[in-house]
């Protein structure tokens, strides 16, 4: 059995009826591991009253309902989550194991239109840019707006900026970055994030059951491909690649 | 069983299908969604007999007009509306018995309120997206019903054992007050109050004025506000319904049931959840006022809303059995109300 490697946890009301946990750690990236991890053993050992979570950067909101459990209590179950729980992908029966995904991505000036201004702002080739994002290995540490998975560890050598005018219409499969986090827009919409490249796959499909295939946690790699590759398959739904058996 | 079949006479601008939200879908990306205003979304179902959660209509501004091809038991709430059945005036907040062929018109006076609700006795076979039929328009689930649409509801009512005079019943309803003026909203500080000096006072002394660019994401109130010395990093975090947040611009937006991520923006208060139903009904032109309370206080609220509805139910539940109408409460649900 793992203990916690992410140490004490802060755990402050917000409103009436939800509490913010956060991890006082100095490390950024210690900070961001510890919540997922926090998070799915929270879930995992769900006290009763507790209705969502909603999965921040840095943070785990927790929503209850008061009238079935108090704050204290959900303060005092997490206390005890984040002490002595064990790690559910090693220790709890069909946890769910981590997936890897390969994104096959076309990165050019039509589908990514603030190519140019990254690699200005980066002070290198939009080619450069490319290669920066194709070295990366990506982690999911949550899904935004819509199922979106924002994902970090993007490897530049300083975070990026957002757009100043944010965009109106963005379309589908927009891979798109800002500060060291990656997204992918699954439904046409706004964004001030900037957009570097376009997968062909559908990211979300509410049609299904199940209208993702990726969770926190998960890690990504994009793969740079080209229009025509793109345009001679049919990409479909994003699944993850094939675990080995 | 049957199943009746209810047509669009009149959609009205938007009138969608609705319920009280997602459940268990913020921690995957997608808000709860749901009623605006779930107060009245509540007790338009228990006044049928539903569960609180059932499928039922929402409606925002114009004319809603249905009829029904077999006799129905429906319900109307929500903003003060004029409700006629057949011609006839009807009350709304209670439950309406509708002969099949007859028309139900509702009128919501939007200088009062912004949204009804009608409950149908039965269940509406409706899509659902995650588990939910409450509209996401955002992932591509508008859920929009338009003038012509046939919607079926699969019900166990047909009719009363006895007859009936109007008022059918006389119930407890809890019927919130829907002022002329400047409405109320009890708010609970937060962790983000105290980073912005002067802004507790500031709250409580302003009025602010909800303008024509909000929508179920969030109110954008007009009025005075304050902002944070210096730059704050921006981490995307998830903020409770009800926030209300300072943006970089000098407005107030106080979040909604259809919110997503924030990134960054000070939180200076949350509004208690006994407030929430009353900012669904808050339209353009409302005058919002801001008064801080404690969290026993704001408890204190919500349980008595609780218990309110809970004598609804219970009311309900007689009510209908010495009529001779027991479902389509299932024993259990009757069980549980009842003891």
């Amino acid at each position: 059995m793992t203990t916690a490697q992410y140490g004490a946890i802060t755990v402050e009301p917000f409103g009436d009826s939800a509490a913010m946990v956060t991890i006082p750690h100095p490390h950024q990236s210690a900070r961001r591991a510890g919540i997922i991890a926090f998070r799915d053993r929270f879930l995992a050992h769900r006290p009763h009253g507790v209705l969502d979570v909603v999965s921040g950067l840095e943070s785990l909101l927790i929503e209850f309902d008061p009238l079935r459990i108090a704050l204290e209590h959900v303060a005092y179950a997490a206390r005890l989550v984040a002490q002595w729980a064990p790690s559910p992908a090693e220790d709890l029966p069909g946890a769910r194991s981590v997936r890897t995904f390969a994104i096959p991505v076309v990165f050019d000036e039509e589908t990514g239109p603030d190519l140019a201004s990254v690699a200005e702002e980066l002070g290198c080739t939009p080619t450069d840019v490319v290669e920066a994002i194709a070295q990366s290995t990506l982690t999911i540490s949550l899904l935004g707006a819509a199922m979106a998975p924002m994902m970090g560890g993007l490897e530049v050598p300083r975070p990026l900026r957002r757009r100043a005018e944010p965009r109106t219409d963005v379309v589908p499969g927009s891979v798109m970055l800002a500060g060291t986090d990656a997204i992918i827009q699954p439904f046409p919409g706004p964004t001030g994030w900037r957009v570097v490249g376009r997968t062909p796959h559908t990211i979300v499909d509410i049609s299904r059951p199940e209208p993702v295939s990726f969770a926190p946690g998960d890690v990504v790699r994009f793969v740079p491909v080209t229009p025509d590759a793109v345009a001679a398959r049919e990409a479909g739904f994003l699944l993850p690649e094939k675990e080995p058996t | 069983m049957t199943t009746v079949a209810l047509e669009i006479t009149n959609s009205g601008w938007v009138t969608t299908f609705q319920d009280l939200g997602r459940r268990d879908s913020e921690r995957r990306g997608v808000p709860t969604g749901g009623a605006a205003d779930q107060h009245s979304a509540t007790i338009a179902n228990v006044l049928v007999g539903n569960a609180r959660g059932a499928a039922l209509l929402e409606n925002l501004g114009g004319e809603l007009a249905l009829v029904p091809d077999a006799d129905v038991l429906l319900a109307v709430t929500g903003a003060p509306a004029e409700v006629t059945v057949a011609g006839a005036p009807a009350r709304p907040w209670s439950p309406l018995f509708v002969p099949a062929g007859q028309e139900v018109r509702v009128r919501a006076d939007l200088a009062r309120g912004m949204r009804t609700y009608l409950a149908v006795s039965g269940t509406f076979r409706a899509g659902t997206l995650l588990g939910s039929v409450a509209p996401d328009p955002r992932m591509g689930f508008g859920q929009l019903l338009a003038e012509g649409q046939r919607m079926l509801v699969d019900t166990q009512f047909r009719g009363f054992r006895r007859g009936f005079e109007p008022p059918l019943f006389r119930l407890p309803v809890p019927v919130p007050h829907f002022g002329e003026g400047a409405w109320t909203v009890d708010v609970l500080a937060s962790h983000g109050t105290d980073t912005i000096a002067g802004i507790r006072e500031l709250l409580e002394e302003s009025s602010y004025l909800v303008t024509p660019r909000s929508d179920h994401v969030g109110l954008r109130l007009e009025g005075p506000v304050r902002h944070p010395e210096g730059d704050t990093e921006i981490v995307s975090q998830g903020v409770p319904i009800g926030a209300l947040q300072i943006p970089h611009a000098d407005e107030l937006i106080v979040l909604g049931r259809y919110r997503s991520l924030t990134a960054g923006y000070p939180i200076v208060g949350v509004t208690s959840r006994a407030c929430l139903p009353l900012l669904g009904q808050a339209g353009p032109g409302r005058q919002l006022r801001f008064r801080w309370i404690d969290r026993e206080t704001s408890l204190r609220h919500c349980a008595q809303r609780d218990a309110e509805v809970g004598a609804l139910e219970r009311a309900v539940v007689e009510a209908f059995g010495a009529r001779g109408f027991e479902a389509p409460l299932s024993t259990t649900n009757r069980e549980a109300i009842l003891t």
